[in-house]
């Protein structure tokens, strides 16, 4: 079964090769969104079953985008991998991450081998 | 004394068989004359050239400033009086007066005396002929100008004082401007490391994609590769500009274009401006002239001045940034209140302006006073050290420019800085 995702990240070139490698392992169908505000409708439009998401985005940060998801009854039970290019552990800790419930967060540069575990894990426990 | 009034009289001998009493009214004028020349306040000396330039006349002053007394003097010349170096340099001098038949002055001429040691002196020295045309004569007046030369040399001594403290402080400010900057590099340091690692990411996602083995029909391996070059060249640009940016030089004034300096800067503090979500709106006048600047203190200015606005706009719901720059002829230096201007720029003069505006909380007129003092703020240690506008100011009187800052009228602030196009072929900003 081919599982839908959703990378929402301002960094276009970075998604560009996220997308290429996933779609790759012929396992996953990626959508990417370049602009965080218009990461709900993508959502609405694709219903992924899993959303990657950047923290530091122009616009709206990746806390906002979870938490509204959270808000969302369409979209609250899609679980959420946050991406992070912060440097600091107190940066990546920060409450509206926490409180936005994702369930993942992941450093930059991400390992694709981790990666894929992270969202076998995420898929199977979804199930 | 005797031996002078002898040589006086014989210099105006009157014709001989004067009556009696022309004699008695005479050697009452010739009193007269000696007290006058012996109460000159200068030195008065005579030499008689056709007698081996043998002194005939030596005043009061003249034995105060050599310590030589009149007796010893008279029928006496340079070489029996003074060192032979100084003799021989008077002789010369005499020589001339009389071959041009001409005044000749020494502004400084040096004088060993046995008592009062070297003694500094301005002389005038005049040919004259006396009475009959029989002799000439060199008279000279000479003035003791010791203790002007003396207190110039002090002067001179303080000068070169000054001029080192001045340096000392010259070198000490640009360490302090220095010291500034590094705490900005360390601030700096984890936006950076973020604008960084953005590339690696990419670059990382790409090695993965090419080493599962290159399949040469892929379309998406020539893609993924000029992805990578491009990440390669911005995580480099990210870093070269911060390494640019904590150079440590002295002053070096080069042609150079604001705009680029003003793109390096954004690029500095691109972190903190997306972090906030603040948008940056830029609008440069095309074709701006080079300007003599120091890039990495100018930058130092910069990224100040970005980071104050972006800490002012955080609490402001759709933060904006604006700069401008552009070109203009300097006219009315205005001074309102609340303006703050350095002084170095005159009207007319053609020069650039970088405004900078924000939409954040602005400044009271309180504090508009104090911004400029060095650890003046109102952040919280940690964030705030109080010394970006006083080091800013510093830097741009070290340009030559101007700082204008003022609360805009709907709130936020507005920064002007006013630097001077360098005359063209001409190098007055060094
Ligand atoms: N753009 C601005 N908007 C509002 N206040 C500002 C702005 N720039 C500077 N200030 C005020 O001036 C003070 C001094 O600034 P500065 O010398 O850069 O020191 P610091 O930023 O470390 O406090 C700041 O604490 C702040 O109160
Ligand atoms: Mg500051």
């Amino acid at each position: 079964m081919i599982c839908r995702i959703l990378v929402v990240d301002d960094e276009t070139g970075f998604t560009k090769l996220l997308k290429m490698n996933l779609e790759k392992t012929e396992r996953y169908e990626v959508r990417v969104e370049n602009d965080s505000t218009k990461a709900l409708n993508a959502a609405h439009e694709f219903l992924p079953d899993v959303v990657l998401l950047d923290i530091v985005m122009p616009g709206m940060d990746g806390g906002d985008v979870a938490a509204q998801m959270q808000d969302d009854p369409l979209l609250q039970s899609i679980p959420v991998v946050m991406m992070t290019a912060l440097v600091s552990q107190e940066e990546t800790s920060q409450d509206a991450v926490a409180q936005a419930g994702a369930m993942n967060i992941l450093p930059k540069p991400v390992n694709l081998e981790v990666l894929l575990r992270c969202l076998e894990e995420v898929l199977a426990k979804k199930n | 004394m005797e031996n002078n009034e002898a040589q006086l009289q014989g210099l105006d001998d009157p014709a001989s068989g004067s009556a009696q009493s022309d004699f008695g009214r005479h050697s009452r004028e010739v009193a007269y004359l000696e007290a006058v020349i012996d109460n000159l306040p200068v030195g008065l000396f005579a030499k008689d050239a056709s007698d081996g330039f043998r002194f005939v006349l030596w005043n009061k002053k003249q034995e105060e400033i050599t310590s030589i007394p009149c007796e010893q003097a008279l029928g006496k010349n340079d070489h029996e009086l003074f060192s032979p170096d100084s003799a021989a340099y008077f002789r010369q001098v005499d020589e001339l007066v009389i071959a041009r038949k001409r005044k000749f002055e020494v502004s400084e001429e040096i004088v060993d005396t046995p008592e009062s040691g070297e003694v500094w002196l301005h002389t005038i020295k005049v040919p004259i002929d006396d009475v009959e045309g029989q002799r000439t004569l060199v008279v000279g007046i000479s003035e003791d100008i010791t203790e002007q030369v003396h207190a110039s040399e002090q002067l001179a001594a303080l000068n070169e004082n000054l001029t080192e403290a001045n340096q000392e402080l010259k070198t000490t400010q640009l360490q302090l401007i220095q010291a500034e900057k590094m705490e900005s590099v360390g601030r700096l340091a984890a936006g950076v490391a973020h604008e960084v690692k953005n590339p690696l990411a990419l670059l990382l996602l790409g090695v993965e994609y090419l080493s599962g083995g290159i399949d040469p029909c892929d379309p998406n391996v020539e893609e993924i590769l000029k992805e990578m070059r491009e990440a390669v060249d911005r995580a480099d640009k990210i870093i070269r500009g911060l390494v640019d940016f904590s150079s440590q030089r002295q002053l070096e004034m080069e042609p150079t274009q604001l705009c680029d300096l003003v793109e390096h800067s954004l690029l500095l503090v691109r972190h903190e401006l997306k972090k906030d979500n603040i948008e940056v709106v830029t609008r440069f006048e095309k074709d701006l002239p080079d300007l003599k600047l120091d890039s990495a203190k100018f930058e130092q200015v910069l990224v100040n001045l970005l980071i104050n606005a972006v800490h002012a706009m955080e609490d402001t719901v759709k933060p904006k940034l604006e700069i401008i720059l552009s070109s203009a002829k300097l006219e009315g230096i205005e001074r309102d209140e609340g303006l703050r201007t350095a002084d170095h720029l005159r009207n007319g003069d053609e020069v650039v302006l970088l405004k900078l505006k924000d939409n954040g909380g602005g400044i009271s007129e309180e504090n508009l006073q104090k911004i400029f003092d060095p650890f003046f703020t109102t952040k919280s240690t940690g964030i705030g050290t109080g010394l970006g506008l006083s080091v800013v100011r510093k830097i741009i009187e070290l340009h030559n420019g101007g700082i204008d800052v003022r609360n805009r009228l709907l709130g936020g602030v507005q920064i002007t800085i006013t630097l001077k196009v360098p005359a063209r072929g001409g190098n007055e900003l060094t």
